[in-house]
């Protein structure tokens, strides 16, 4: 019974999909099809935008939620991927391929009116590889500034120093984007935009500011106390991570993704693992599966309770932040005895994890689980009635689950907005089809419902790991790995739940033990790239308080 | 009239919100504090023994240690934190063999990631608990971890390294209090 | 009615000993001007002195409410931390801000620090520790401490800073408010002891605190001044003019040294005088706690020096108002305006007219039970 229906879903599945296929040639006959690790299409760049929105729009299994966008730089040609996937069930996915070969001046469609977290997207890649995107409304570099040398992700770049020397100067900001446009002739149009109004009163919240949360700039023209538009810089601790990899090899990246978004350190290691085991077919003992779920969980809870000290500190209540940190730190003693690292733990590694759970790691954690339970009482006791933040919180912030879609905002916040997003229930990987544990999602999609999001998801993972604790299998912590990895020719995609959304890794392999292109999508800029939105109109403290509900790490975004 | 009875009921459930909240700060105006209080505590300070602090060559009683200067670590680290410079002799057979110079590890620039130590085919390296390592002087991060005058431990007698810090030697007795120290309070009575 | 006065530890004796000691050598005006000048370094001492131990007290409680120890390093338990901190200010550099409107920007902490004083002149701390006595005491300190907002609006306007300025009209919206309010309150009980000054305020309470005397409307009008005066000296969860994470600093952005200072002093010494004219206003002032009859528990009662009495009384309400800010989350300007116009206003407005009916049909609690009261 149980295995016929599975029979059918799977058929279903290819059901749909050879239905899909069919309308991607329908749309686009010149399409080339291919079955890698994803399905992956690729067209040539001026049919891309129309079948970015059949695919969008077709009823059967709408595309709606673009991932990741990906420049690459592949020898002759200046690519990008699209993986797209649908937002109702995330493991539908599907790769957009398309590129252009014109090096000297790279114009591509933009797809920013289908997904607007494309936006951002398409400014990075224009930073970094130099390719413009025709119709996107503000072509202004995405971490760089505008006058910096040379596209760094391109395999010819130039990286003298000489080049882009260190500047002391105070440079203004320039509130002028440029952009390329078509009219209906289809002639290119390039002109630019004033973001700001003649006369509006912009403050710079950031990017040293007490509740940025790291050093992220935004230009927030206001009217009296109202946000009226924000523009957001970002890159300012940008360490160009993606080009740094492409010369080290796989477990050299490894100690990187723990500096993205500091806070799901484990998390984020977790999804270079999978994408390297995937490829290079590694198969991760059950212990190991275990630790990993366990630490990633722990890991969860602690950056859980940091994002709800720091929302409560954006909102005046000090002492809150302090309550959060000190039930933190537990967790830190705990890491710290697990693998000798605090923030930074360097748990995972290609095949398993680097340390064996200590003796006393059973009964550390099964005491903070019951310590946590009890403070999660007082939490909710201390602050999540309290009428004083529930007015801070309750109808402020709203991000409708369309928007969270069209955004890509996952994570308790894409949540929060109604939107299953959880990777762990879509694709489950380590060992969460094993474990019983809710989804947690409220339909308000304001800043209450995140933050009660979050603090309903550190009891679901002190469910999961009641669930694994007692139950951690004897055996290897990592499998046999040769001492240099090379993985095989071709594409890999891996994508995790972290903290803060879904956190994704694409590597382009071609044979090396480098990467030839590693992407990491964060999570946080896609929670950045919806600020703007959801604050309009609202008071310039809730915009404080907004972002302290998002939760956004700043080196996530900087990669 | 039910506007005026949403007002009051509004105005009360503030007020009892709030005092639900003071109540919880009370309590922890007595609770005992669980600050730690470095430096006074160094005594008793427990550090996990796992915990990545310094890089050290474990020498044994003969000033002998077991790297044979392949420069596997200085290849592995991300950050070119270790530089193993080597030297050739002849050993007293005749026979050419390459021995450790200098190993030099650069706490500055050290991300602590492990991959020297786990990558090292002779275990070497590793990391110590050893936390109190600021300086005055970026230059004095650069240290030679190798022991003046120490020299490649022969392969047949296979000795444990003994350890150069006695840290380690109170293992048992550091596991102990580290786990008493992560017990959750015991709510207090008032 | 009065037990007596001579007490050893009162201060009575010793100034009308000086009175009389000056008065036996020099003219009356000699007098009067040594007189003066001594009680305004007296003021200054104790103001400065207080607003270091206020610092103090407020950090230490603000870290045992928060799970730390607070300062614990300079001297014993960190006593002198402030001391410390004092010395810093005093010697950290003026910064002069570039387009700033210099003659506003020096004068603005001024004004808020003699506003400051003013206020605290006015203060009975004791028996015969009382500058001066006006009749009109209450209208005189509510009057005087609103200059400070001057200071506040000034500073904001010519640090040429957007933070500081949307700082200074949070405060200025903030402070419009709840000066009401807290006069109002203040009123309810003019109405009840049916005097304003200070001194015969007081007597008045001898036996029943005003806080007991006018039983409900006494006690809304109390809570309702500790609000508003929580909310007048800008402090948490009213501290938007500062809103640390929303305005980095919020009006004194731009400041340094000691003009910062001044800032840092004003605003724990309203604090302090907040809670005093509570005291005073509703808690007895320095008098000690007396019951009708007990006359072997009044004598010891009143074997307490008043200055004992009134200090306790006011820590009481400090730790109060610290404990309340540092239990809170920040209100947002328009909640805040909201709570004032919508909620205390309306209801303190109410409530005089009921403490006015209260006092006419005579159900005060002097009026109902004289034998106890
Ligand atoms: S420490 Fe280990 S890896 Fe490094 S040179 Fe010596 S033996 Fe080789
Ligand atoms: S821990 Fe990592 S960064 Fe540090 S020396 Fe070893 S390999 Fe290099």
């Amino acid at each position: 019974m149980r295995i016929d229906q599975r029979n059918k879903k799977t058929f279903d599945i290819y059901n749909i999909m050879e239905n899909i296929k069919k309308l991607i040639l329908n749309t686009v006959p010149t399409a080339v099809i291919e079955e890698k690790q994803k399905l992956t299409v690729t067209v040539t760049f001026d049919k891309l935008h129309l079948l970015a929105k059949t695919l969008k729009e077709n009823a059967a299994l709408p595309f709606d939620f673009l991932v990741k966008l990906i420049g690459v730089d592949r020898g002759e040609e200046l690519g990008v991927n699209y993986l797209l996937c649908s937002s109702t069930d995330l493991s539908k996915e599907l790769v957009l391929k398309t590129g252009t070969t014109d090096r000297e001046n790279p114009l591509l469609y933009s797809i920013t009116d289908l997904f607007e977290t494309a936006q951002y997207n398409e400014r990075e890649v224009f930073a970094l590889l130099g390719i413009r995107f025709i119709n996107n409304p503000d072509m202004r570099k995405f971490f760089l500034n505008a006058d910096w040398v040379g596209y760094p992700l391109r395999k010819d770049y130039d990286a003298n120093p000489e080049l882009n020397p260190l500047s002391l100067e105070s440079v203004d900001m320039i509130d002028i984007a440029p952009r390329i446009t078509e009219n209906e002739k289809g002639e290119l149009v390039e002109d630019t935009v004033n973001i700001f109004g003649e006369d509006d009163y912009i403050i710079n919240i950031g990017p040293q500011h007490p509740s940025t949360h790291g050093v992220m700039h935004f230009r927030t023209a206001l009217d009296g106390e109202i946000v009226k538009k924000i523009d957001v810089h970002s890159g300012y601790i940008h360490r160009g991570i993606e080009k740094l990899s492409e010369s080290l090899t796989y477990p050299q990246i490894l100690h990187f993704t723990d500096r993205l978004d500091y806070l799901s350190a484990n998390i984020n290691r977790h999804g270079l693992c999978m994408a390297v085991e995937k490829a290079a077919e590694i198969e991760v003992p059950e212990r190991a599966q275990y630790i990993r779920t366990i630490m990633d969980e722990l890991n969860r809870i602690d950056s859980h309770l940091l994002a709800w000290a720091c929302q409560t500190n954006d909102l005046g209540a000090t002492t809150a932040f302090i309550y959060g940190m000190r039930e933190r730190e537990i967790i830190l003693d705990i890491f710290e005895k697990t693998c000798g690292g605090r923030l930074i733990i360097n748990q995972n590694v290609v095949g398993g994890v680097m340390f064996d759970i200590y003796n006393e790691f059973q009964k550390d954690v099964k005491s903070f689980i019951i310590y946590m339970r009890d403070k999660l009482k007082e939490y909710d006791r201390f602050f999540s009635h309290n009428v004083i933040a529930l007015g801070r919180m309750v109808t402020i912030g709203v991000l409708s689950k369309e928007d969270a879609i069209n955004y890509a905002v996952t994570g308790p916040a894409g949540r929060g907005s109604g939107w299953s997003c959880d990777i762990r229930k879509h694709i489950p990987y380590a060992l969460y089809d094993k474990v019983d544990f809710k989804e947690i999602i409220r339909t308000e999609g304001d800043s209450y419902a995140r933050y009660l999001n979050r603090l309903d998801e550190i009891e679901e993972s002190l469910h999961i790991i009641e669930q694994l604790i007692d139950n951690v299998p004897e055996g290897d912590i990592c499998a046999k790995v040769k001492p240099i990895i090379r993985l095989p020719e071709g594409e890999y995609y891996s994508r995790v739940e972290a903290c803060r959304g879904e956190f994704g890794v694409f590597i382009e392999s071609r044979g090396d033990k480098f990467p030839y292109r590693l992407k990491f999508r964060s999570p946080s800029m896609a929670l950045v790239s919806a600020m703007p939105l959801i604050c309009q109109n609202e008071k310039v403290s809730d915009f404080i308080g907004i972002g302290g509900s998002m939760d956004y790490v700043i080196p996530d975004i900087d990669r | 009239m039910r506007s005026i009875a949403k007002y009051f009921s509004g105005l009360f459930i503030g007020i009892s919100s709030l005092l639900k909240g003071m109540s919880v700060t009370w309590r922890e105006l007595w609770t005992k504090k669980v600050t730690q209080q470095y430096p006074e505590n160094r005594d008793t300070l427990v550090i996990s023994d796992r915990f990545r602090c310094e890089l050290v060559m474990p020498h044994d009683e003969n000033n002998e240690h077991a790297c044979t200067a392949c420069g596997i670590c200085q290849m592995n680290c991300p950050n070119g934190t270790i530089v193993v410079t080597s030297q050739m002799i002849e050993t007293e057979d005749g026979k050419k063999k390459k021995i450790l110079d200098t190993h030099q590890w650069d706490l500055g620039m050290c991300t602590f990631c492990n991959l020297c130590v786990i990558t090292c085919p002779s275990d070497a390296i590793k990391f110590e608990n050893t936390y109190e390592n600021a300086v005055f002087t970026r230059s004095k991060l650069v240290q030679k971890i190798n022991h003046e005058g120490s020299k490649l431990r022969e392969k047949k007698k296979e000795v444990k390294p003994v350890e150069a810090k006695p840290v380690v030697e109170a293992k048992p007795v550091v596991e102990k209090k580290a786990v008493e120290e992560v017990k959750p309070e015991e709510p207090k009575a008032e | 009615m009065i037990l007596n006065y001579s007490q050893p530890l009162e201060v009575t004796n010793l100034t009308s000993w000086l009175d009389s000691t000056l008065r036996g050598s020099l003219s009356e005006f000699w007098v009067l001007l040594i007189e003066f000048v001594i009680v305004g370094a007296l003021l200054l001492a104790a103001y400065a002195v207080i607003a270091l131990i206020l610092i103090y007290a407020e950090r230490k409680i603000t870290a045992f409410f928060q799970a730390r120890f607070g300062p614990n390093r300079v001297g014993k338990w960190g006593l002198l931390q402030s001391v410390a901190d004092m010395i810093k200010i005093l010697l950290k550099e003026i910064v002069k801000i570039n387009r700033s409107d210099r003659f506003l920007f020096f004068a603005a902490p001024f004004f808020m620090i003699v506003a400051s004083m003013l206020t605290f002149g006015a203060i009975p701390f004791g028996k015969a520790l009382h500058a001066i006595d006006f009749n009109i005491g209450v209208l005189y300190v509510t009057a005087v401490s609103s200059l400070g907002i001057i200071g506040v609006l000034l500073a904001g306007w010519s640090s040429n800073n957007k933070y500081s300025m949307i700082g200074a009209m949070r405060s200025g919206a903030q402070f419009v408010s709840y000066e009401l309010s807290a006069g109002f309150a203040l009123m309810t009980i003019v109405v009840l002891a049916g005097t304003m000054q200070f001194s015969t305020m007081i007597e008045g309470q001898r036996y029943c605190w005003n806080i007991f005397n006018g039983h409900i409307s006494s006690m809304i009008a109390f809570v309702i001044y500790l609000i508003s005066g929580h909310a007048e000296t800008n402090r948490g969860p009213f501290d938007l003019p500062e809103a640390e994470s929303e305005l980095t600093a919020g009006y004194h952005t731009e400041y340094s040294g000691l003009q910062f200072g001044f800032y840092y002093l004003a605003e724990y010494l309203n604090m302090f005088i907040i809670a005093s004219i509570a005291t005073t206003v509703f808690l007895g002032g320095y008098l000690p706690i007396q019951v009708k009859g007990w006359v072997d528990f009044n004598g010891i009662m009143d074997y307490i020096p008043s200055y004992v009495w009134f200090f306790g009384k006011t820590a009481v309400l400090i730790f109060l108002s610290l404990w309340v800010r540092w239990s809170f989350p920040r209100l947002r300007i328009d909640q805040l305006l909201n709570l004032e116009w919508k909620y205390l206003l309306p209801i303190n407005l109410v409530n005089i007219v009921l403490m006015v009916i209260l006092v006419l049909t005579g159900l005060t609690l002097t009026d109902l039970l004289p034998g106890i009261f």
